[in-house]
């Protein structure tokens, strides 16, 4: 703070500081804090509690003809009494069930259901597989990329990768959509060559399987895979594989031992993006299984929010997800031997 | 290891349009310490690249041993580059730098291990093989990269100006080491460079190349005392450069009338009577006062003082001088007209040529 005050004057190191803080506690502390607060409690809503309100007001009717049909006033003292008391009662518990005690604990982690902690296991494991396919697909991609000079790279780069990605990402899925379609281009064109007839419901169910999500996901995220790779990849000297090759390496060697070892910080970012945006997508799965394939666990989420309305639940959900997140960017880290200065390059 | 010797026979390289290397004999003989001397942009890289098998000839022939190296890729040639910048690998330690070529060959790790630590010795980087090749110094680097290549044990070893990034006192030094290392092993070096004190100091035979063609193919003394062409003349030491027309021509003296008057040389190519012709003359080869065959009055314009040998810049009409004479009391106490002399053995007469520098 004070060398920024000496560097850029009073009131606008203040500016600075503010705008910190603010980017800090909007983006950053305000809505995890929140997140984190509200998977931490829950309302315990007994079904019993309506029950026993009615209980209270069926008796209070009977009292009320009770009341009606007494003479004795000290009866009806009597009377008024027990009613007002059994009022009382049910104002108690009315004003119970409209908003429930909180308590406070880790019951919204551990009460997660068997079904539900498969879909969660099994939506890591898939995010885990998108991630190693994308890297097998990207690899040699960013390498031609990153080694490719001049006006060829320019025109891989754009043709490639930039122009997709000017298309919206829901588009993009959808276009998928339309290629593994029951009607769709893949079918399709099997239909015209004679192999399958679609009148005869005699289609090839792509999006039946998880393998379409994968695809879509991997088209989807390829660019998050192969920028980071390009950009270290860029930085290898080239005389360095010339050199490796002059050795007698062969091309397998000069990849693991010189070029991978070299793009590591890169495939590390690239898995890491890749493995984040993956297990959290929400819309690929949603769109490419129309309810037809396995949930993922990020639509487990949305459930949790919108449709249970039990948003301590989805919180804790998203909670238990971006902890698995987290984990997995400090494993890749540690194995990949990078650390957070490398990832920031 | 053994060297083997190279032949590039009518060898040409063109990247589309442009031609780097015109047709291009040239035998380096096995076991000698040869140099490629050129300015950038000559073609010497290309040649060298073109011998290691990165780059194919777009016609001819390289033969290395006397075996046709066509469709021969780097790796299974006999020879290893020693790159401009070392391209030493900066994730592996030194010794697996050193190994990486017999790692690449199967080598068993423990014998290739050893063979790294043999050689690391032969460098005297002995106990360098754990570090990083960040850790170490340019020279110490540059052993690396030595020792990295001899250990595939190839018949040729290529460098490609590697003392360019050291500074001068350790380039001087790792001439000397390149040298006694080239002796030891005993295998063919081909080293280019484009700064003729490398060229000339360690080389056995040096070629000189200028815009894709060889100048002259010569030891030092011969580049140095008898150049074939004026750029050879002038991009191997300094010289003194007149401009005139032939005047006569007997046996192999030429007189030429240049801005200084007459003067007689030693005719170096073809000339005829009324050709425009070149003379050159080295700076130390020209006397004070002397009686030699060819006299120019001048003045002292600047003393240039080098230690040793001190440079006097003289101007006669039309035309500047630099003479080179060794230090000493009678050059503080030189007069300021001179009568510059040479003998027509040290004027040498070519026909208008290209000059190295302009």
């Amino acid at each position: 703070m004070g060398s920024l005050a000496r560097a850029y004057g009073r009131p606008l190191a203040a500016v600075i500081a503010g705008i910190t803080l603010v980017w800090i506690l909007v983006l950053i502390l305000v809505p995890l804090g929140a997140m984190l607060e509200q998977s931490l409690w829950w309302r315990d809503a007994k079904g019993d509690v309506s029950l026993q309100i009615d209980r209270l007001y069926n008796e209070i009717s009977t009292l009320q003809l009770d009341r009606a049909g007494a003479a004795d006033p000290a009866r009806q003292a009597q009377l008024d009494a027990a009613m007002a008391q059994k009022q009382a009662e049910a104002t108690a518990l009315e004003a119970q069930e409209k908003n429930p005690p909180k308590t406070y604990g880790l019951d919204n982690f551990t009460r997660m259901s068997g079904l539900h902690l498969y879909i969660f296991v099994r939506t890591i494991l898939y995010a885990l597989m998108v991630t190693g396919l994308a890297l097998i697909v990207c690899y040699p991609v960013a390498y031609v990329v990153a080694l490719a000079s001049g006006p060829r790279k320019a025109i891989i780069l754009t043709v490639a990768l930039i122009v997709p990605y000017a298309i919206n990402e829901l588009l993009r899925v959808y276009a998928w959509l339309m290629i593994l379609d029951y009607r769709g281009v893949i079918n399709g064109v099997l239909a015209w060559l004679g192999f399958i007839n679609l009148d005869a419901r005699e289609w090839i169910p792509f999006l039946e399987n998880p393998s379409a999500v994968f695809l879509a996901m991997i088209y989807t995220y390829v660019l998050f895979m192969v920028f980071p790779m390009v950009n270290t990849l860029e930085t290898l000297d080239r005389n360095q594989i010339e050199a490796a090759r002059d050795l007698g390496a062969s091309t397998l060697r000069i990849h693991r031992r010189v070029i991978i070892p070299h793009a590591k910080p890169g495939i590390a970012v690239g898995c890491i993006m890749t493995f984040m945006l993956s297990a959290g997508s929400y819309s690929v799965p949603a769109i490419m299984t129309r309810g037809q394939g396995g949930d993922w666990f990020s639509q487990l989420v949305y459930r949790q929010f919108y449709e249970s309305n039990n948003w301590n639940m989805g919180s804790a959900y998203a909670v238990s997800l971006l902890v698995v997140c987290t984990a997995f960017i400090l494993l890749m880290m540690r194995l990949f031997g990078v650390g957070l200065r490398d990832i920031a390059k | 290891m053994r060297g083997k010797d190279v032949r590039l026979d009518q060898v040409s390289i063109r990247f589309g349009d442009a031609t780097a290397v015109q047709p291009t004999d040239l035998s380096i003989h096995a076991g000698e310490f040869f140099s490629i001397l050129g300015p950038s942009g000559c073609g010497k890289t290309t040649i060298l690249r073109t011998i290691s098998g990165f780059i194919e000839p777009t016609a001819g022939r390289v033969l290395i041993g006397g075996e046709d190296m066509v469709g021969k890729g780097p790796n299974e040639r006999p020879t290893a580059l020693i790159f401009q910048n070392l391209a030493l690998f900066p994730l592996m330690s030194v010794a697996e730098n050193v190994a990486f070529g017999l790692e690449a060959r199967g080598v068993a790790k423990a014998e290739r291990l050893r063979r790294a630590q043999e050689l690391l010795e032969l460098v005297a980087l002995g106990g360098y093989g754990d570090k990083k090749p960040a850790d170490l110094s340019g020279g110490q680097r540059q052993r690396v990269a030595i020792a990295r290549a001899l250990a595939v044990e190839p018949s040729v070893l290529l460098l490609d100006e590697p003392l360019s990034a050291l500074d001068l006192k350790l380039r001087q030094h790792m001439r000397a080491e390149l040298r006694a290392i080239q002796k030891r092993v005993g295998i063919t070096f081909i080293y280019i460079t484009h700064d003729q004190g490398e060229a000339l100091a360690m080389s056995d035979r040096v070629a000189v190349m200028s815009r894709g063609r060889l100048e002259q193919v010569a030891d030092a003394d011969t580049l140095y005392a008898d150049p074939a062409t004026p750029f050879v003349a002038t991009f191997v030491g300094e010289q003194n450069v007149l401009r005139g027309t032939v005047a006569t021509l007997s046996d192999d003296d030429a007189a030429i009338d240049t801005p200084v008057g007459r003067i007689i040389g030693r005719a170096k190519g073809p000339l005829k009577v009324g050709d425009s012709a070149l003379v050159l003359v080295r700076p130390e080869r020209i006397t004070l006062g002397g009686t030699d065959d060819n006299q120019v009055p001048a003045r002292l314009t600047a003393r240039n003082l080098e230690g040793a040998a001190v440079h006097l810049h003289c101007a006669a009409p039309a035309q500047n001088f630099t003479v080179t004479v060794t230090n000493g009391p009678e050059v503080r106490a030189l007069p300021d007209e001179l009568i510059l002399s040479f003998s027509r053995r040290d004027a040498l007469v070519y026909p208008e040529g290209t000059l190295a520098h302009g």
